[in-house]
């Protein structure tokens, strides 16, 4: 195991604790104890990351928003794959119209920048929920994954054992699902893991600029939006939010080419 | 050559309009009431509510509203602001120059300083700098814009106090300062957003370049060109260089978007009046057409920049033009 494979390891592991068994230690993201005497406190043994200009815990914070930040990130993620898998399979093994219009659809899908179509959708719905922010980052995210499954079809379309899987007489579709779909899924494997940085950057970046997670819920961009007012006098608003959102999308970067290096060693 | 760029050209176009369609019939086939969010607090009378659903159509059916923005499109028309009552193609217009300042110094740093260290880095491959830079640009391309934008801001802005860190000019500035006086001032806005970009964006030219870079400076041509001695500079300015700038070309496509939401992100906490932060606060206050209007806009951008890569790649890279 690569020096790269193990920190990203390392990192996705902190994480996850962070995310699981960080809530249930430092208890509510939302209490303010004391208002005049604790806000504003640097990190202490009371407060192991300081406390913001609301007197709230920021370790709480912080814990709280990695959950949010992995559940959005994997609704996300598994919501931009299914479909991406399902458009790309059908682009890929159909011909005539049907394939030509999905493959114009990929094209479409890819030709819109993913911000520029959450902005829109956000403005036309209004506020969103965790759950809905996390479904349309994920349906924003599909034409990436269909562009790939599109691309591997097309490929394993005339593999030896397809052909034979044809002429033993399998209906078109049993041969897209059982004998193309799994080939198709190492590099889509790899993609998902990249897409959950995508994913986490995204929700982070909406929040950071008021259009994500609505404030008070507990998210690293909506940390760092309110760090904003107070940046001067406490720069550890901003320091443990950046920190955590690098190392996070750091975690899915390395673990992705990581398997992209075990599971697809021909590729460059 | 032409066959080519006419086919190339006109599949960009429609896939280009078809997204268009796809936007402007997302936003209207949705459910929520963008009058009701614009009007917000404020009250209105039946009859007012009644005349307001009248002038923006928000009552009407799906394709007919599509064909009246489409047919305005056409005349350059892009229909009233919501909040501010004004053509959304003026506010625009207004926005358009800082955004294309920011991003067009952004794209001479990344293209120049990016790929002349990613080429550095190819040819001294085993040095302690190039290492140091592989790190430094690792870490640089796993910050996120808005991360390294606040980082900069605190250092600079609040720590050490050098540069202003909002907005696009001095207001206090003296109306009668001379020229060179409003043009510093101006400069010193830019650092701050324009080395976040630069931040942002240049991990991916440089890296690309280091990789082209690589494979060239192994080819036999570079070995014969220094087994007869020429100098260096020569080696890395006409023997690798131009080869290696033909994968640079194709990144253009990919690092325009970047740009773009590099400038929704980075633009609102500037302060900077561009069409990043317009579109944010356009989405803030709901106003629905400004919001579509500037998406359009970044739409169609990021696709003339995708197509002019193309044809730049089949200039630089004379392989790729028999057909």
């Amino acid at each position: 195991m690569r020096g790269y494979t193990r920190l990203g390891l390392g990192l996705l592991v902190a994480m996850a604790l962070l995310a699981v068994v960080g809530p249930w230690i430092a208890g509510s993201p939302y209490s303010q104890p004391n208002l005049l005497r604790d806000a504003l406190l640097p990190p202490s043994g009371a407060h192991w990351f300081g406390t913001d200009q609301f007197a709230r815990d920021v370790f709480a914070r912080l814990a709280w928003g990695a959950r949010n930040s992995l559940a959005v990130a994997t609704i996300a993620v598994a919501v931009a794959t299914t479909v991406g898998a399902i458009v790309g399979l059908a682009a890929g093994g159909r011909d005539g119209i049907l394939g030509g219009m999905l493959r114009r659809l990929i094209d479409v899908g890819l030709a819109l920048p993913r911000i520029i179509v959450l902005l829109v959708l956000i403005a036309a719905i209004g506020r969103l929920s965790t759950l809905q922010l996390a479904l349309v980052i994920g349906l924003t995210g599909w034409p990436g994954i269909a562009r790939l499954v599109r691309g591997e079809t097309l490929r394993l379309r005339n593999a030896p054992y397809v052909i034979a899987a044809r002429a033993l007489g399998a209906r078109p579709a049993r041969v897209l699902w059982h004998d193309i779909f799994p080939g198709t899924l190492a590099p889509v494997l790899v993609a998902a893991t990249l897409g959950i940085a995508d994913a986490i950057l995204l929700e982070a970046g909406l929040s950071f600029i008021g259009l994500g997670l609505p404030l008070p819920e507990p998210s690293w961009g909506g940390m760092m939006l309110e760090a904003r007012e107070v940046l001067g006098r406490a720069p550890w608003l901003l320091f443990f939010p950046a920190a955590a959102l690098v190392t996070a999308t750091s975690a899915a970067t390395l673990l992705g080419d990581a398997l992209r290096r075990t599971l697809q060693p021909d590729s460059r | 050559m032409t066959g080519w760029l006419l086919r190339r050209g006109a599949d960009a176009l429609l896939t280009a309009l078809l997204a268009a369609v796809a936007l402007v019939a997302l936003v209207h086939a949705l459910p929520g009431d963008p009058l009701a969010a614009v009007l917000g607090e404020h009250s209105a009378t039946p009859e007012q509510l009644a005349a307001l659903t009248a002038r923006w159509g928000t009552d009407r059916a799906l394709l007919p509203k599509l064909a009246d923005y489409f047919t305005a499109l056409a005349r350059g028309d892009l229909g009233f602001s919501m909040t501010r009552d004004i053509p959304v193609t003026s506010v625009l217009l207004e926005r358009l120059g800082p955004t294309l300042l920011l991003g067009s110094l952004t794209l001479l740093i990344d293209f120049t300083l990016g790929l002349a260290l990613g080429l550095w880095a190819a040819l001294h491959p085993d040095s302690w700098r190039a290492r140091a830079l592989g790190a430094v640009t690792i870490v640089g391309y796993a910050i996120p814009s808005f991360v390294a934008g606040m980082l900069l801001v605190w250092l600079f802005g609040i720590r050490l106090a050098w540069l202003p860190v909002a907005g696009f000019r001095d207001v206090l500035l003296p109306i009668d300062s001379g020229t060179a006086a409003v043009f510093l001032d101006h400069l010193r806005h830019l650092i701050l957003p324009v080395a976040t970009m630069v931040i942002a964006t240049i991990a991916v030219p440089l890296r690309q370049q280091r990789a082209a870079a690589l494979t060239v400076v192994a080819a036999p041509w570079v070995r014969a060109a220094r087994a007869r001695g020429v100098s260096p500079a020569a080696i890395a300015w006409r023997h690798c260089w131009r080869p290696a700038l033909t994968p640079i070309v194709t990144l253009f496509g990919l690092w325009l978007p970047m740009l773009v939401a590099g400038a929704v992100f980075i633009e609102g906490l500037f302060s900077w009046p561009g069409l990043g932060s317009l579109i944010a606060e356009a989405t803030t206050t709901r106003d629905v057409p400004l919001v579509v209007g500037a998406g359009l806009l970044l739409v169609a951008a990021v696709q003339i920049g995708s197509l002019l890569a193309d044809v730049l790649y089949r200039v630089v890279d004379p392989a790729q033009r028999t057909p």
